[in-house]
């Protein structure tokens, strides 16, 4: 699993590649620490090579939610595939992120 | 201004002014925060509290202007100023009070300026407070008006009294005029808070005592029987299927879709749980059954919800991507998210009950 960290002026994109789940998920986390602390602006996770989430990379990414929310900032979900949306759809988690495609 | 023009007198007040000028800067620091402590403990939500230490400059102006009228540093009253703007007119008293609370008020020079002003004119709303500094023979000064009496006040300094050149009649009898709009506005402001609290305090008792149907569904409607926590029996049912985590989120955003979904009171939204509730279980134990995914959003249980409701009252396909375009905006995905549900609907026993 990888992570790449790109901040530009007020937009933080995560790239997020490989199968995020419970083994990869605290090393992610790690990673992702920084832009939870700079989460006032738009963060962007973008997962057009994620091919997998587990229920530890979902706790992640509600991790990043609570900290833009706390912050004025926004979290954008960005380009998922099929199986992922499915998974977002079947926890409930469709409507708390903007997706976009 | 040029300092050393200034007579005696006027130069010993100042180098008093100098001499305290960081007892001055703490205190309005501290009673400043002593404001906005004491109106966040009481739940009172105000525009801004302002505050500042008259400069130097300011000060030598208004004695050069009227420095003899001064016996010392003592009778300057707004050598520390705060300002406190209010939303509504109503806080205005509700801050007063509390002013008059916290400090130790000299009445003598504390100006309502709200009653004073000429019945013909507007004048320049506001409650001016003087009162004494804790330990120290000096006086602040507090001023309180509300956000509209605020841009009238800053509108009227350049165009009023305080620009040493005489302004048209005509000018100002448009400014008073707008300044009669201004009150006539704060006043309609607080009625309409006041209207507004009301109409929720009859609508928390109708939902209270269960009269769903007399209850219309708005926002402010949709709040209070959220409150209630209508899905929570659903969403933990769900969650025990995987002994999963739920993680509270807002449910507003379901006020569109419930509205979308033709619901027009909260009886509607009551009886959709009561009829659908199971078909909403078990597409969700169909979906997260045979997963280990072990979190679900407190949105889970509404949006299978209207899922179940969709799909067994026949909206079919388009339906169910309606649902997730209220919910998400459009996507394509949406449409494959139908699609794979209405396949799902075929195994699950209540479509074919």
């Amino acid at each position: 699993m990888e992570v790449q960290i790109n901040k530009q002026d007020n937009v933080t994109t995560v790239e997020l590649i490989g199968r995020l789940d419970t083994p990869a998920s605290a090393e992610v986390s790690k990673a992702l620490e920084p832009v939870a602390a700079d989460a006032a602006g738009t963060i962007i996770l973008d997962c057009k090579d994620l091919e997998y989430i587990s229920s530890s990379g979902l706790r992640i990414f509600l991790v990043l939610r609570k900290a833009a929310a706390a912050q004025g900032g926004k979290v954008i979900v960005k380009s998922i595939n099929k199986d992922i949306r499915n998974v977002f759809m079947m926890t409930g988690f469709l409507n708390l992120f903007q997706i976009e495609d | 201004m040029d300092i050393s023009q200034l007579d005696p007198h006027c130069q010993a007040i100042l180098e008093e002014y100098r001499d305290n000028l960081p007892l001055f800067r703490e205190s309005a620091e501290k009673i400043h925060t002593l404001l906005e402590n004491t109106f966040r403990e009481a739940g009172l939500m105000v525009a801004a509290i302002e505050y500042r230490v008259k400069s130097e400059d300011s000060l030598a102006g208004k004695l050069e202007l009227k420095g003899a009228k001064y016996k010392s540093l003592q009778d300057i009253t707004d050598i520390i100023g705060l300002r406190v703007i209010t939303f509504y007119i109503d806080d205005v008293d509700k801050v007063a009070s509390a002013v008059e609370r916290l400090f130790k008020v000299d009445w003598d020079n504390t100006v309502d300026k709200r009653k004073v002003h000429e019945i013909d004119s507007f004048g320049y709303l506001s409650l001016h407070y003087i009162c004494y500094l804790d330990g120290a023979p000096y006086r602040f000064e507090i001023q309180l008006r509300t956000v509209l009496q605020h841009a009238w006040a800053n509108m009227n300094h350049d165009t009023g009294y305080k620009s040493g050149v005489e302004v048209p009649r005509e000018y100002l009898s448009n400014l008073n005029r707008l300044a009669g709009m201004l009150e006539l506005a704060d006043e309609q402001f607080s009625k309409i808070r006041t209207e507004l609290n009301d109409y929720r305090r009859r609508v928390q008792a109708l939902v209270a005592s269960g009269n769903l149907d007399d209850v219309p569904l708005d926002g402010d409607t949709f709040r209070s029987y959220l409150n209630l926590g209508p899905f929570t029996s659903l969403n933990k049912k769900i969650a025990a299927v995987n002994q999963a985590e739920i993680q509270e989120v807002s449910l507003m955003p379901y006020l569109t879709v419930f509205k979308g979904l033709n619901c027009k009171t909260l009886g509607d939204i009551s009886r959709l749980i009561k009829t659908y509730s199971e078909g909403a279980y078990q597409i969700a134990c169909y979906q997260i059954g045979l997963t280990d995914l072990d979190i679900i959003s407190s949105s889970l249980g509404p949006q299978d919800l209207c899922i179940a409701y969709l799909l067994k009252s026949g909206a079919g396909k388009a339906g169910v991507r309606y649902l997730f375009e209220m919910l998400n905006g459009p996507s394509e995905s949406n449409e494959m998210l139908a699609e794979m549900l209405m396949d799902q609907a075929q195994d699950l026993p209540f479509m074919n009950q």
